[in-house]
C-alpha cells in the first residue's frame, strides 16, 4: 500500500512496496522554476549521473552498475507544468536474485544518495573536463531534436503557442546559456537544488523503504531547506489563431494543432477532460482514429495528447503536405461532432474501460512515473482515484469539456516542393 | 490433455506448456499479484519471408511487405473489426511485424477470457476485399513515408543493403509504395493459408490467468488443421559485404553512423548460447564501462547514444555498432582496430565477468513486465527453445565461448553506413 512520509520541508517520500516485481526502483525528482538557471540545472543532473566522490570517473561508475547486475541509472530533465523537473533514478535487481550473498538494493540506494550528495567536486567547483564534455553532449542533444520530425514538430508547436509563457522555453535552457555555464555555476546550481527544489523520492518494488528513508533523511539533515513555490500560468482561451510553417526536405509532413483546454489548474475538471481527449483522439474507437485514419486513409497516425500540467491539447498527424487543409478540416469537424453529442454512448463506455486499463500499471516503471509526475502536487492521486473519477464522467460533461477546447496555434512541418511525390 | 510444467526455482516462475492437436504450442506463465494479463499470438512469418513454397514444391517470389500488409488487414472483418470488439472488453490490442514474425497481442485486466477468445478468433478469420485492400494502401503508404524520414531506420537499412546481397533482411519491413501496390485480396488469402496455420504459430499468455482456463479456451477456439510449419529457404551468403561504405543525406543535425560486421553462416541459425556469448562479448568490448567507449567519448567521436548489438535470424547474423559521430570513418577504424586487438590479446577477464553478471541481471529483469515475458517466450519457441533456456545458457557462457564469438568479427567483412546532414 501507498506510504507517504515527509523527510524534510517539501521533501516527500512516496513508496509503493511490492515484492511481486523482480526489481526495486528509486527515483528522486526535483522541481525548480523555469528561470535563467535552467541551463546550469540541466548540466548539473547529467554531471551527477556521471560520477561521484566514490566513483570519480565515468567508466568506474559504469563498471559498478554492471557489477550490480546491470543496475540502470537514469537522469532526465522534463517540463512538469512550468517547472523544470530534474530526476535521478536507479533500478536494480531484487536481492533474492543475486548469485552471491550481497544486498543489491541497499548498495543501489547508497549509490543514488552518493551521486546526489557527494558529487565529484573540489574547491566549490565541478571538474572542468567533465563539464566540457557534458556541455558538448547536451548541446548535441538539443541540436539533434530536429532529427525526429514528429517530436520536433510537437515541440515547435508548443514553443510557438506558449511563446509568452515560461512553458514555451526549451526544457534544457538555450545553447547560448549552456555554453556560458561555468564550473562554479553548476556547483551553485547543485547547492540551490538541494536547498530550494520541491523534492519527491519515489520508491517502487522490493526495496526496503525504511532503509531508504533513513539513508535520505540523514543526508537532508545537513541541508538548509528554503523550498520555492512553483506556479504555472494557465491560459484558458486560444485567442486569434496563429499558423507557423517550416520546410524540410522530407517525405512526410507533420501537422500539429494546438488547443487550450480551458483549465485553470492541473486538476481542473481533469476527469472529464481526460475522457474527452481519449474519445477525441486517443483510442482506436476515437474520432480521429476512426475517421482520419480508418475512413479517409489520410494518415498512419492522428492522435490528440492532453498535457494537464499546462492545460493544453495537441493533435498530431503525419500527412502529405498538400493534405493539410483536408486533415485540419476533418479534425475540426470531428471536434464539432464531439461538442454536439454525436458520439455513440458505447464509445464513452469503451473509453472508460480503456482508461481504466491505462491506469492499471503492470510495471514498476509505470507506477513510479505516475507518482513521480506529482512531485509538485500537494495531495497525491492514486491510479484508483483516477479510475473512480473517470467512472463518474457523463456524456454531457464530455461535450462541455470539448466545447472548452479553443484553437490556438497550428504548426506545419512541410515537405519542400518537388519532394512530395503525390 | 498433456500439460508440461517447466519451473525455474531461482526466478520463482513456472511456465505451463500445452501442445494442441493442430500443432499450436501454448505457453502460459501465471503471475501472482498481477491484475493484468498480456497475450501474444504469433506466426513465424516476417518480412524475410519473400518467397513461399507453392504446390509444386518450388519457392515462388511474393511482393515485399506482404507480411506487414496482412498484419494490418487481419484486424478487419465483415462486421465489427477487431478493434471494435476489443473496445467492449477494454483490452488494448495491437500487432507488429518484424523480420521473422508477425504478432497479435492484447493487454487487459478485465474480461481477459473474452479478450483471448477475440484474439484467437480474429487471427483465424481473415476477411479481405478489393476495397479494404485499397484503403490500407493509403495508410501503409504513410507509414512507409514516416520511416523514410527516420534517420535511425535509414542508417540501419542502408547498412543491411550494404552487407547483404541477396538475403531479404535487406528489404524494408513494410515494403515499398510500388511493392504494396501489387498486393491484392487473392494473394493475401493464399499467403494466409500458408503461414497462418496453427502448426506455424504460438500463443503465449502471461499474468493474471489460470493456465487450465487458457488451455480450455484454446481447445474450444482453435480450428484443427493438417498444416505444417512453413519452410524457409536457406541460401548461403559469403561474409563479404556488397559495399564497404554507403551514405545518405537527410535533414539531420549531425552525422550518424552504423558499422556492421557480417558473419558467414554455415547453418541458418546461431545457437542461443552463441547469441548470448556475443552479447556478453560486445558489452565487455564496447559497453559503457569499456576502454573503447571511454576513448571514443574522450576524443569527442561519439555521444551517449553509442551502442552495439548482435543482429541475427534465419540466414543472417551481424554485429552492429552505431550512434552519432563527428567523424564516422575515424570512429569505425578505432572500433575495428579494437576488435583486432581483442582477437589477438583476448577479452579482459574482469570485463567479461562484469558483463556476464549484467546480462544475467537484465534477463531476470525481463520477467518484471508481462509484455516482455510473453514476447520472450514466443521468441524462444520460434527458435526452438524451452522457457528459461536463456537464463541457463547465460550461466554457462565461458570466457572461451565469448572469445570465440569475437573471432567472427572481421574487418574484411565490415560495412559502414552514414547519414549526413544536407549541406
Amino acid at each position: 500500500m501507498l506510504q507517504v512520509k515527509m523527510l524534510a520541508e517539501k521533501v516527500r517520500l512516496v513508496a509503493v512496496p511490492a515484492d511481486k516485481f523482480k526489481t526495486g526502483c528509486i527515483s528522486v525528482s526535483m522541481a525548480l522554476p523555469m528561470d535563467e538557471k535552467m541551463a546550469a540545472n540541466s548540466l548539473l543532473i547529467y554531471l551527477l549521473k556521471r560520477s561521484c566522490k566514490r566513483y570519480p570517473d565515468f567508466s568506474l561508475l559504469a563498471g559498478k552498475l554492471d557489477e550490480l547486475y546491470g543496475a540502470v541509472l537514469g537522469a532526465s530533465v522534463a517540463k512538469n507544468g512550468e517547472s523544470q523537473t530534474l530526476t535521478l533514478s536507479i533500478t536494480s535487481l531484487a536481492d533474492k536474485f543475486a548469485l552471491t550473498d550481497e544486498s543489491i538494493a541497499s548498495e543501489s540506494a547508497q549509490l543514488l544518495a552518493d551521486l546526489l550528495f557527494e558529487p565529484n567536486c573540489e574547491n566549490g567547483m565541478f571538474n572542468a573536463e567533465a563539464l566540457a564534455m557534458e556541455k558538448r553532449l547536451l548541446i548535441q542533444r538539443i541540436e539533434e531534436e530536429m532529427d525526429d520530425k514528429r517530436t520536433y514538430a510537437f515541440k515547435k508547436c508548443v514553443s510557438f503557442m506558449c511563446k509568452d509563457e515560461p512553458y514555451g522555453k526549451s526544457k534544457y535552457g538555450t545553447v547560448e546559456e549552456i555554453e556560458a555555464v561555468t564550473e562554479k555555476d553548476v556547483y551553485e546550481a547543485w547547492q540551490n537544488m538541494l536547498s530550494t527544489a520541491v523534492i519527491q523520492i519515489t520508491v517502487v518494488g522490493s526495496a526496503d523503504v525504511n532503509r531508504i528513508c533513513e539513508a535520505f533523511e540523514c543526508r537532508f539533515r545537513s541541508v538548509e531547506r528554503n523550498p520555492v513555490q512553483i506556479e504555472t500560468v494557465f491560459v484558458q482561451d486560444g485567442g486569434e489563431l496563429q499558423r507557423y510553417e517550416e520546410k524540410f526536405n522530407v517525405n512526410q509532413g507533420k501537422l500539429v494543432i494546438g488547443f487550450r483546454a480551458g483549465m485553470d489548474h492541473r486538476r481542473d475538471n481533469l476527469f472529464a477532460i481526460t475522457v474527452m481527449n481519449d474519445i477525441f483522439g486517443m483510442g482506436t474507437y476515437s474520432k480521429l482514429f476512426t475517421n482520419v485514419r480508418e475512413k479517409l486513409s489520410l494518415a498512419y497516425y492522428c492522435w490528440s495528447r492532453l498535457v494537464p500540467g499546462k492545460g493544453i491539447v495537441l493533435v498530431e498527424s503525419g500527412i502529405d503536405t498538400d493534405k493539410e487543409k483536408a486533415v485540419t478540416d476533418e479534425v475540426m469537424f470531428q471536434l464539432s461532432e464531439l461538442i454536439n453529442g454525436k458520439t455513440d454512448p458505447e464509445v464513452l463506455e469503451s473509453s472508460k474501460r480503456a482508461l481504466k486499463e491505462k491506469y492499471t500499471f503492470t510495471s514498476p516503471e509505470g507506477i513510479q512515473n505516475w507518482y513521480a509526475s506529482q512531485v509538485t502536487c500537494d495531495d497525491i492521486l492514486t491510479p484508483e482515484d483516477m479510475i473512480n473519477g473517470f467512472e463518474g464522467v457523463t456524456m454531457e460533461q464530455v461535450c462541455t469539456a470539448a466545447s472548452k477546447l479553443s484553437l490556438d496555434t497550428v504548426f506545419m512541418l512541410s515537405a519542400e516542393e518537388g519532394n512530395d511525390e503525390n | 490433455m498433456k500439460i508440461e510444467v517447466i519451473t525455474n526455482e531461482k526466478l520463482g516462475e513456472k511456465v505451463y506448456v500445452y501442445k494442441h492437436s493442430s500443432g499450436l504450442e501454448v505457453r502460459v506463465l501465471p503471475k501472482e499479484g498481477y491484475d493484468s494479463a498480456y497475450a501474444v499470438f504469433g506466426t513465424k512469418y516476417g518480412s524475410i519471408d519473400t518467397s513461399v513454397k507453392n504446390a509444386d514444391g518450388e519457392f515462388e517470389t511474393i511482393p515485399e511487405g506482404t507480411a506487414h500488409f496482412l498484419e494490418h488487414k487481419l484486424f478487419e472483418s465483415e462486421d465489427l473489426n477487431a478493434f471494435e470488439r476489443f473496445a467492449a472488453t477494454g483490452a488494448s490490442a495491437n500487432a507488429y511485424t518484424s523480420f521473422e514474425k508477425t504478432a497479435y497481442l492484447f493487454k487487459g485486466s478485465e474480461n481477459i477470457e473474452s479478450s483471448l477468445e477475440i484474439l484467437l478468433d480474429f487471427v483465424q478469420n481473415p476477411y479481405f476485399t478489393a476495397r479494404t485492400v485499397e484503403k490500407e494502401q493509403g495508410i501503409i503508404g504513410q507509414e512507409i513515408r514516416m520511416y523514410q524520414d527516420s534517420p535511425d531506420w535509414q542508417v540501419m537499412f542502408n547498412l543491411l543493403r550494404a552487407l547483404y546481397e541477396k538475403h531479404p533482411v535487406r528489404i524494408d519491413i513494410a515494403g515499398t509504395q510500388e511493392s504494396i501496390a501489387r498486393i491484392d485480396a487473392d494473394l493475401l488469402y493464399r499467403l494466409y493459408e500458408t503461414f497462418y496455420n496453427p502448426a506455424n504459430m504460438v500463443l503465449c499468455v502471461v499474468g493474471a490467468v489460470k493456465p487450465q482456463r487458457v488451455f480450455d479456451i484454446v481447445e474450444k477456439n482453435i480450428k484443427n488443421s493438417s498444416g505444417n510449419p512453413a519452410e524457409r529457404n536457406f541460401e548461403k551468403e559469403s561474409g563479404a559485404p556488397v559495399q564497404n561504405y554507403v551514405e545518405e543525406a537527410l535533414p539531420v543535425a549531425h552525422r550518424q553512423f552504423m558499422l556492421g560486421f557480417k558473419e558467414e553462416l554455415e547453418t541458418p541459425l546461431l545457437t542461443l548460447e552463441e547469441e548470448i556469448a556475443s552479447q556478453i562479448m560486445l558489452d565487455a568490448v564496447a559497453g559503457k564501462a569499456s576502454p573503447l567507449f571511454k576513448k571514443l567519448l574522450d576524443e569527442e567521436l561519439i555521444d551517449m547514444s553509442f551502442g552495439s548489438e548482435l543482429f541475427n535470424g534465419f540466414g543472417f547474423s551481424c554485429v552492429m555498432l552505431g550512434g552519432s559521430s563527428a567523424d564516422p570513418k575515424k570512429t569505425a577504424k578505432i572500433i575495428a582496430d579494437e576488435f583486432e586487438r581483442v582477437n589477438k590479446e583476448g577479452i579482459n577477464p574482469e570485463a567479461f565477468e562484469r558483463s556476464k553478471r549484467k546480462l544475467y541481471g537484465r534477463y531476470v529483469m525481463m520477467y518484471n513486465d508481462i509484455d516482455d515475458t510473453a514476447n520472450l517466450l514466443m521468441n524462444l519457441y520460434f527458435n526452438g527453445y524451452a522457457p528459461f533456456a536463456e537464463l541457463e545458457a547465460c550461466k554457462g557462457i565461458t570466457h572461451e565461448k565469448a572469445q570465440n564469438r569475437a573471432s567472427k568479427i572481421l574487418s574484411s567483412n565490415a560495412a559502414l553506413s552514414v547519414i549526413k546532414p544536407i549541406s
